[in-house]
C-alpha cells in the first residue's frame, strides 16, 4: 500500500515547490533540473546565510572559515572549523580550530536532518556511516545500505570510536547542543576526525533550518547549486507565508497530544511556531518564550483543544480510533468530532520512515503550503498534501 | 499526644481532613474555576460554562479518585511488606513487582522503536495506554510468579527479603541494557513513565485500577489477624495456627495486585508506601492491623491528594511529576514525626 518512492519523486517535490511559486505570480526558478546532476563541485562560489542563526561562513584567500555558534541567552559560544583545501598549509591564527579537508568525500551522519541536508545538497552517496539503519527514508541511502556499502556506528553518546576511527570518515556530523563542546567526541578529533556539531533543530524558523544545506555546501563546495536551489525554496516560503499571514480567517489549532497528563506543545520561538503564524492559524502560544516544546498540564490545554478549529501533529497515530484508544477524554475535543485532524505521516515507507523528519526538513515550502491547504483550502485549491493526510 | 483521643476518633477526624483535600484537589488548578461552580459541577454535573464542567469531570475528578487509589494501595501495601518482614525500610518495590512492571513497559516502549515490533501490535488490535498498562500488569504478574515461587522454597523473612531485592535489580538491570541500546527519544518516553503521573488514568482504566485496589485491600483487611501475628515472630504466629509459608503467599499476592496495578496504570510512584505505614504507626499508637490499614488508606490518601496540588503547582501551566512530590513532602514529614516522638519502630 505504501509506495516506494524513488529520486524522480524527490525531484517532483522540489517541481510542486516550483509550480506553487508559478501559482503565486512570481518569477520561477528551475530548480528541478538540477537535482541529480553531476557536477557541482567549485571552487568559485560563496554562499551567505541569510535566515540561519546557528552558524556563519567566511570566505577567505585559501579557506572558509566555519563557525558553529551557541546562543545561550545575550552569550554566544563557538566552535571553529577551518575548512582546507587537500594539500593546502594551515593559516595562521587559528590555533583551536577543527580541520576539515574540503570538498568532504565521506561522511557518518546522525540524524535523518543530517541524510536531507546531504540529499539536498546532492551528496547523499558520500554518506558511508549511519549512527542506525532506522528511520532512512532516503532512496539513495537505503540502497546504499542494501548494497552494504554503508556502515553503522552507533548512536551519539554510544559511538563505536573504534570503527570510527577505521573508517576515518571526513566528517562526522553530531545532532548534540554544540555547548557539548567537543570534549565528549575528543577521541575522535584527536584521531583527526572533524566533529561538525549540528545544531539546526535549535533554529527559530523554517527557513533557517533549511539553510543547514549551505553547511553541506560549504563542505563539499557546490555552494552554487545548493544556493540556486535553497533561493526557489526560500521564494516560494516566503510568497507561501504572504498568502497564509494575509488570510482573513485564521483558524485556532492545536499541536501534539498529552502523554500521561502532560501536553508538550511547541514554545513560541520555535519553528513549529513560526510554521503555525506563517500559515494563518492562531496558535495560542505563540507569544511564548523558548525554542524547544512547553510541557503544559492537560488541564491548561484543554479549554483551547475543546474549541479548536483544527488539530495538527497528532503524533503515532494513524487513525481517529487510535486517538481515542490513547483517552477517550480526546475525543471531546472539538476537531476530533469535526474530523480536522491531520498527521505528518503521509509519506512513511515500508520500514516506518517517515520523510517529513528528512525531506520535509529541507522543504519548508511544501510543508507549509501543506498547513496553508489545510488551514485555507480556498487559497491553494491545486495543492495536493504531500507530508501531511487527515485522519480518519 | 499521650492524652491522645481514640483509635476510631482519629479516624474520624482523617476522614474530614480527607473530605477537604479532595474538595481542594478538584478545586484548584492551572484553570482558575469560582470555588461555586465547582461544588455546582461536583453536585449536580451541570454548568452554564462547558469547559469548566470538562475539567472538572473528565480530568480534576477521574484523577482524585486515581491519587485516592494510589495513595490507598501503596501504603497499604508497604504496611504489609514493612510487617511481613519486619523491617522498618521494606516497601512495596523490595519485591521487583514495580521493577517488573517497569520491565513490561520498557519492552514495548524500548521495543515498539524497533519498527517491525509496533507493526506487529497493531495488527493485533493493541494499541494506546491500554497496551503500557497490559504491558505492565503482564510484568509485575511475570515478577510476582517467580517471587512467589520462590516464597516456597525459602525458610524465613529475611532471605526472602534478600531474594526480592536481588530480582528487582536483575530486573532494572534488563531494562538499563535496553535502554543503552535505544534512541534517546525513546528512552525518553520511557523516563517520562518513571516520574509517575496520576494524570493519564480515565474512564474504564479508573474502573479496573478500582477493582484491582478493592480486591487487594479486602484481601489485605481480611489477612489483619495473621499480620498480628507475624509480629509477633513466626514460631508465636505458628503457635496461633498461622503456616508463615500460607500467609507469606497471601500477603505478597495482595501486595502484588496493589503496587502492581498501580505501577501499571501511574507509573512508579514512590516514597509513599514508605512512609506513610510509619506515619499511621506513630499517629494511632498501634500495632493493630485492624486500625493501622484503614489509618493507612487515609493518610495515603490524603498526602498523595496534597502531593497531587501541590505538583500542579497551582497558578502555573505545568505540572511537576508526582513521583518528586512525595519525596519532597513525604520526607520531611516523616523526619518531623520521627523527631516529635523519637522512635521509629518498625513493627
Amino acid at each position: 500500500m505504501k509506495k516506494k518512492i524513488s529520486a524522480f519523486n524527490i525531484c517532483s517535490l522540489i517541481l510542486t515547490g516550483a509550480l506553487l511559486l508559478n501559482g503565486c505570480g512570481q518569477p520561477a526558478t528551475t530548480a528541478a533540473d538540477s537535482t541529480g546532476s553531476p557536477g557541482g563541485d567549485s571552487d568559485t562560489a560563496r554562499t551567505v546565510i541569510r535566515y540561519a542563526r546557528g552558524f556563519t561562513i567566511e570566505y577567505h584567500d585559501h579557506y572558509k572559515l566555519l563557525h558553529i555558534l551557541n546562543h545561550m541567552g545575550e552569550k554566544v559560544d563557538t566552535l571553529e572549523y577551518l575548512l582546507l583545501r587537500k594539500d593546502a598549509a594551515l593559516p595562521p591564527g587559528y590555533p583551536h580550530a577543527q580541520v576539515i579537508r574540503i570538498p568532504v568525500q565521506t561522511m557518518v551522519v546522525m540524524s535523518s536532518m543530517h541524510v536531507a541536508l546531504a540529499d539536498f545538497a546532492g551528496v547523499a552517496d558520500r554518506i558511508t556511516g549511519l549512527g542506525s539503519f532506522q528511520y532512512i527514508y532516503s532512496p539513495i541511502v537505503r540502497s546504499n545500505i542494501k548494497a552494504g556499502k554503508l556502515t553503522q556506528v552507533g548512536l551519539d553518546g554510544n559511538l563505536n570510536n573504534e570503527l570510527l576511527i577505521t573508517m576515518h570518515p571526513g566528517i562526522l556530523m553530531a545532532s548534540s547542543n554544540p555547548d557539548a563542546g567537543s570534549g565528549k567526541y575528543k577521541t575522535l578529533t584527536d584521531a583527526g576526525i572533524p566533529v561538525v556539531m549540528n545544531a539546526e533543530w535549535l533554529e527559530t524558523t523554517p527557513l533557517g533550518r533549511a539553510e543547514w544545506v549551505k553547511l553541506l555546501a560549504a563542505l563539499t563546495d557546490r555552494e552554487a547549486l545548493v544556493d540556486k536551489k535553497f533561493d526557489s525554496v526560500e521564494q516560494a516560503y516566503n510568497s507561501l507565508a504572504q498568502l497564509g499571514a494575509g488570510a482573513k480567517q485564521k483558524p485556532r489549532v492545536i499541536i501534539g497530544m498529552p502523554y500521561k497528563g502532560t501536553w508538550f506543545t511547541p514554545a513560541g520561538e520555535s519553528y513549529m511556531s513560526r510554521f503555525l503564524l506563517d500559515a494563518g492559524a492562531v496558535y495560542k502560544w505563540s507569544a511564548t518564550r523558548g525554542i524547544g516544546s512547553l510541557s503544559l498540564n492537560f488541564e491548561t490545554v484543554a479549554p483551547e483543544a475543546l474549541q479548536s478549529d483544527y488539530w495538527l501533529n497528532v503524533g503515532y497515530v494513524d487513525t481517529k480510533k487510535e486517538i481515542t484508544a490513547q483517552d477517550e477524554r480526546y475525543g471531546s475535543f472539538k476537531p476530533y468530532k469535526t474530523g480536522q485532524l491531520y498527521n505528518y505521516n503521509a509519506r512513511v515507507n515500508d520500514i516506518g520512515s517517515n520523510d517529513y523528519w528528512e525531506s520535509g526538513g529541507v522543504n519548508p515550502d511544501v510543508v507549509l503550503a501543506d498547513m496553508i491547504r489545510i488551514l485555507h483550502p480556498e487559497l491553494l485549491p491545486d495543492h495536493r498534501l504531500v507530508y501531511y493526510k487527515q485522519l480518519q | 499526644m499521650t492524652n491522645s483521643p481514640s483509635g476510631p476518633l482519629r479516624l474520624t477526624g482523617l476522614l474530614l481532613l480527607l473530605l477537604l483535600v479532595f474538595l481542594l484537589d478538584i478545586a484548584i488548578g492551572s484553570v482558575r474555576i469560582p470555588l461555586k461552580e465547582v461544588l455546582q459541577v461536583i453536585f449536580s454535573a451541570h454548568t452554564d460554562n462547558d469547559t469548566w464542567t470538562y475539567i472538572i469531570t473528565q480530568i480534576r475528578i477521574p484523577k482524585a479518585f486515581t491519587a485516592v487509589m494510589a495513595g490507598c494501595g501503596l501504603s497499604v501495601s508497604g504496611l504489609q511488606m514493612q510487617t511481613l518482614f519486619r523491617n522498618p525500610l521494606a516497601e512495596p518495590s523490595m519485591l521487583g513487582i514495580t521493577a517488573g512492571a517497569s520491565l513490561g513497559v520498557a519492552a514495548i516502549m524500548l521495543a515498539g522503536g524497533n519498527i517491525a515490533t509496533l507493526y506487529t501490535i497493531k495488527e493485533l488490535g493493541l494499541s494506546g495506554s491500554w497496551m503500557i498498562t497490559g504491558a505492565a500488569c503482564l510484568g509485575a504478574a511475570l515478577i510476582m510468579m517467580l517471587v512467589l515461587s520462590v516464597s516456597g522454597t525459602v525458610k524465613n523473612n529475611v532471605m526472602m527479603l534478600i531474594i526480592g531485592i536481588m530480582i528487582g535489580t536483575i530486573t532494572l538491570s534488563i531494562i538499563s541494557i535496553w535502554q543503552y541500546f535505544s534512541e534517546p527519544e525513546l528512552i525518553k518516553d520511557y523516563l517520562l513513565w518513571t516520574f509517575g503521573s496520576l494524570g493519564g488514568t480515565s474512564g474504564m482504566q479508573l474502573v479496573i485500577l478500582g477493582l484491582a485496589i478493592i480486591t487487594g485491600l479486602v484481601i489485605s483487611f481480611f489477612s489483619c489477624k495473621m499480620l498480628d501475628a507475624l509480629l509477633l515472630g513466626e514460631n508465636y504466629a505458628r503457635s496461633m495456627g498461622v503456616t508463615a509459608k500460607r500467609a507469606r503467599f497471601i500477603i505478597i499476592c495482595s501486595t502484588s495486585l496493589l503496587a502492581g496495578s498501580i505501577t501499571a496504570f501511574c507509573g512508579p510512584i514512590g516514597f509513599v508506601g514508605i512512609a506513610v505505614p510509619h506515619m499511621a504507626r506513630l499517629l494511632f499508637s498501634t500495632s493493630n492491623h485492624r486500625i493501622l490499614i484503614p489509618g493507612c488508606c487515609l493518610i495515603g490518601t490524603i498526602l498523595m491528594l496534597l502531593c497531587d496540588v501541590i505538583a500542579q503547582l497551582p497558578g502555573s501551566n505545568t505540572v511537576l511529576p508526582i513521583n518528586i512530590i512525595t519525596a519532597l513532602v513525604g520526607a520531611p514529614a516523616v523526619i518531623w514525626i520521627i523527631l516529635r516522638k523519637n522512635n521509629l519502630r518498625a513493627y
